[in-house]
């Protein structure tokens, strides 16, 4: 559905996407995750046309993606990053102008806005302007104003920053249930717990580089460790940071230390050594590797500092 | 085409739900012109509506400073005051004295003292005292030239009479009364007054005629110094100042109106409004030309709404010739256009764009002769103000109205702000493909 063949795009002072290539399916839920500044709205950007690639080309649905090819656009529905609304105009204006650039048929437009605004709960506030709006209730509506004309590609340019869990739940439910129906969605975002909960295949990238690609499983098992072994912060343990060593990589946090086990690390010696240490099992605690760890594991950084 | 025109139906439904904007467009001016019709309305009837205040002391006993007086009392023009008060309330007539302490204190810009030596045998003429308080040299310049109007025509025959004392002075008793009939003979022959009337002249007329009556067209001074005053252009028109200065105004609020929608621009980029409309079927040249198309008849609509304003409160005519008041408007409205979508093309922050607007149209007003005639500016200025958009569609305007100009005198007006319109067009076409807005 989306093809995306070694595209580089430069700014003045930056190469904000190095070389990158992916290939997105029809109907996939595919997240691209990666830190602040990583390149993810940039390419979101190249993707719909907005910027022009210094170098190589993207396809979807089999055209050519250019800045003066309009037609691709139809297929496309871009939320993004930013609250891109009319804050002085009502919920219904605002989706009644973005509508009106699709040349859709008059009532099935005041239909679909109707049935979008109810969707996402803002049916009753339709008429109220958009800066007496909520950060959740302004997301939702950033949301459906990218999907009246009912593109087959959903592209969510960090669609929940800054709401509450309720309006990121209902924004969550929201997009699987249009996955399910048969929209290809591309979701970016910086929060790896967002892209374990909705996305099938992921992409992680980093300095504008894509650094690992593949389904969260595929990913994790790539982890040279079963899982990660926090050990609390105290008097005692900080003594014995050189016996935690041992055992694999440190990592130093706020309030606690991550172990990452080396290769051939087993729990049953590990444990043991602590008794001898006298090191209470009250402070160690078995983590399941996440792509947290994962991206911690690739780039020796947090994905959010 | 169509979704041009969607595009500009959003900018007029975003104005209309913008109260600020729609304030700053229509209500704002009008009332602006409303006060300033307020505070300019006398120039154009001539200073009668209000009053000039002045001291006024008459140390003299003569009928001349007699005469005056009641002139002075009884002109439209000034109002004297004779008295003032002491620290009871109580109101004290001036003495030479007094009257120049309460010039000093501020209380009145001029204080006339028509001395008790005013009409000396050694005098050639009449002998006034002045006082005045430099503070507003404007007002000092008026009240001057009105109290010589005033007394000079109203008057006449101080001159002749301070003229027949220095002839029999010099010349003697007899001779110059001989004199003073042989000049009068003469005067009279060439001025064609009766020679009766100088040696005698018949003070009880001269005093009727104080009033301002309608005979003041036979008065003694008229006839000597007979200045023709032939108005050549604009006589019919009901209110010649507000005609002659609508036009500056109204440029310089379409100047600030399209520099505040070109800034819209920048609103709608920061909140991501654009990438919204570029990720829809929306190309950028459709954007620019729906901006392009919005800010002149929003332009086009706001000049007319103002002409219609002066047209309902200071009868300014603008149906007579409206075609062609049209036409230049709509010139005026695309030069102002492309000035605005040059701002926003230079810019990188609505504030940037505001800032350089902000210099550029008062720097363009002032020269270009939105603020005060350029006939009155240095002539570099003047050849300065000829690259302006303001001194264009002023003259243009300016043509329409006040000399009912038809198209193909307005025709180079048309033409040199379409010019403009095309040049800083281009620049800003250039500018915006280098991507700095979009
Ligand atoms: N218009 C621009 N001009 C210059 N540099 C830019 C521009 N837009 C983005 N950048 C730079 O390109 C890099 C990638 O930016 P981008 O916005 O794509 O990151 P992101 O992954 O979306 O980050 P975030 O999670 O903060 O949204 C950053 O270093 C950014 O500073
Ligand atoms: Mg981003």
């Amino acid at each position: 559905m989306i093809k995306i063949n070694s595209i580089t795009k430069r700014y003045p002072t930056i190469t904000a996407l190095d070389n990158i290539s992916l290939n997105v399916n029809k109907q996939e839920f595919f997240g691209l995750l990666g830190p602040n500044g990583a390149g993810k709205t940039t390419l979101m950007n190249l993707l719909v046309g907005y910027l022009n690639p210094d170098q190589g080309d993207i396809h979807i649905a089999g055209e050519k993606v250019t800045q003066d090819g309009l037609h691709t656009r139809k297929n496309i529905g871009l939320v993004p990053q930013s609250l891109a609304l009319y804050d002085d105009l009502s919920a219904q204006d605002n989706l009644d102008i973005f509508g009106s650039f699709y040349h859709i048929e008059k009532n099935l437009l005041k239909e679909r806005i109707k049935e979008k605004l109810e969707s996402v709960q803002l049916y009753e506030r339709r008429k109220d302007k958009v800066k007496t709006f909520s950060g959740g209730m302004k997301r939702r509506l950033n949301l459906v104003a990218s999907m009246l004309h009912d593109p087959p590609i959903l592209l969510c340019d960090e669609p929940t920053v800054g709401i509450d869990p309720q309006s990121r739940n209902a924004i969550f439910d929201y997009l699987l249930m249009l996955n399910e129906q048969g929209k290809t969605i591309v979701y970016t975002t910086h929060y790896m717990e967002e892209a374990e909960r909705l996305c099938k295949r992921i992409a992680i990238i980093d300095f504008g580089k894509i650094i690992a690609e593949g389904t969260i499983d595929e990913l994790i098992e790539k982890l040279p460790y079963d899982e990660t072994i926090l050990i609390t912060k105290n008097q005692v343990t900080k003594g014995k940071i050189d016996l935690l060593k041992s055992f694999g990589s440190v990592v130093d946090e706020d309030d606690h230390f991550q172990l990452k086990p080396n290769a051939g690390f087993q729990l049953s010696q590990f444990f043991s050594s602590l008794e001898k240490n006298t090191i209470s099992y009250k402070f160690v605690e078995l983590h399941k590797p996440t792509l947290e760890s994962y991206f911690l594991h690739l780039t020796g950084r947090r994905l959010r500092d | 085409m169509k979704t041009i025109l969607q595009l500009i139906r959003k900018d007029y439904k975003l104005f209309w739900s913008d109260r600020r904007a729609v304030t700053m467009t229509f209500i704002i001016p009008i009332a602006l012109i409303i006060i300033w019709g307020a505070v300019f309305g006398n120039l154009n009837k001539g200073g009668t509506a209000t009053k000039l205040h002045i001291a006024f002391l008459n140390n003299s006993t003569s009928p001349i400073g007699k005469k005056i007086e009641r002139v002075l009392d009884s002109s439209k023009t000034f109002v004297l005051i004779k008295t003032y008060k002491d620290e009871n309330d109580k109101r004290i007539p001036f003495d030479t004295a007094s009257i120049q302490n309460f010039v000093r204190k501020g209380s009145v810009s001029a204080a006339l003292v028509i001395p008790a030596d005013a009409l000396s045998d050694t005098a050639f003429g009449l002998k006034l005292k002045f006082y005045y308080d430099p503070k507003n040299d404007l007002e000092m310049q008026m009240i001057e030239g009105m109290l010589q109007k005033t007394i000079m025509s109203e008057i006449p025959d101080i001159f002749m009479q301070g003229m027949k004392n220095k002839a029999v002075k010099f010349l003697g008793l007899d001779s110059g009364k001989a004199f003073n009939n042989e000049i009068a003979k003469t005067v009279g022959k060439y001025f064609k007054i009766d020679p009766k009337w100088i040696t005698n002249p018949p003070v009880d007329s001269l005093l009727s005629m104080a009033g301002g009556s309608d005979s003041a067209k036979n008065s003694f001074f008229q006839n000597i110094l007979q200045l023709d005053k032939v108005q050549l252009v604009g006589q019919d028109i009901a209110n010649p100042w507000a005609t002659r200065s609508v036009g500056g105004w109204a440029m310089m609020f379409l100047l600030f109106t399209l520099t505040a929608t070109s800034s819209a621009l920048f609103e709608e980029k920061k909140s991501g409004v654009v990438l919204r409309l570029l990720a829809s079927p929306i190309s950028r040249v459709q954007i620019l030309w729906s901006k392009y198309l919005y800010n002149m008849s929003l332009g086009f609509i706001q000049l007319l709404i103002l002409f219609s304003a002066g047209a309902l409160l200071y009868q300014i005519d603008i149906f007579s010739n409206f075609i062609n008041l049209v036409l230049i408007i709509i010139a005026a409205a695309t030069a102002c256009t492309a000035f605005g979508m040059l701002l926003s093309s230079i810019s990188r922050t609505a504030g940037q764009a505001n800032g350089y607007g902000m210099f550029l149209i008062l720097a363009m007003s002032s020269i270009g002769g939105a603020w005060f005639p350029t006939s009155f500016m240095p002539d570099f200025i003047q050849t300065i103000s000829k690259f302006t958009i303001v001194y264009w569609s002023m003259d243009g305007i300016l043509q329409v109205l006040w000399r009912g100009a038809g198209i193909f005198d307005i025709l180079p007006h048309i033409g040199i702000l379409i010019g403009i319109a095309v040049l800083i067009t281009s620049i800003s076409i250039w500018q915006f493909k280098k991507g700095h807005v979009f």
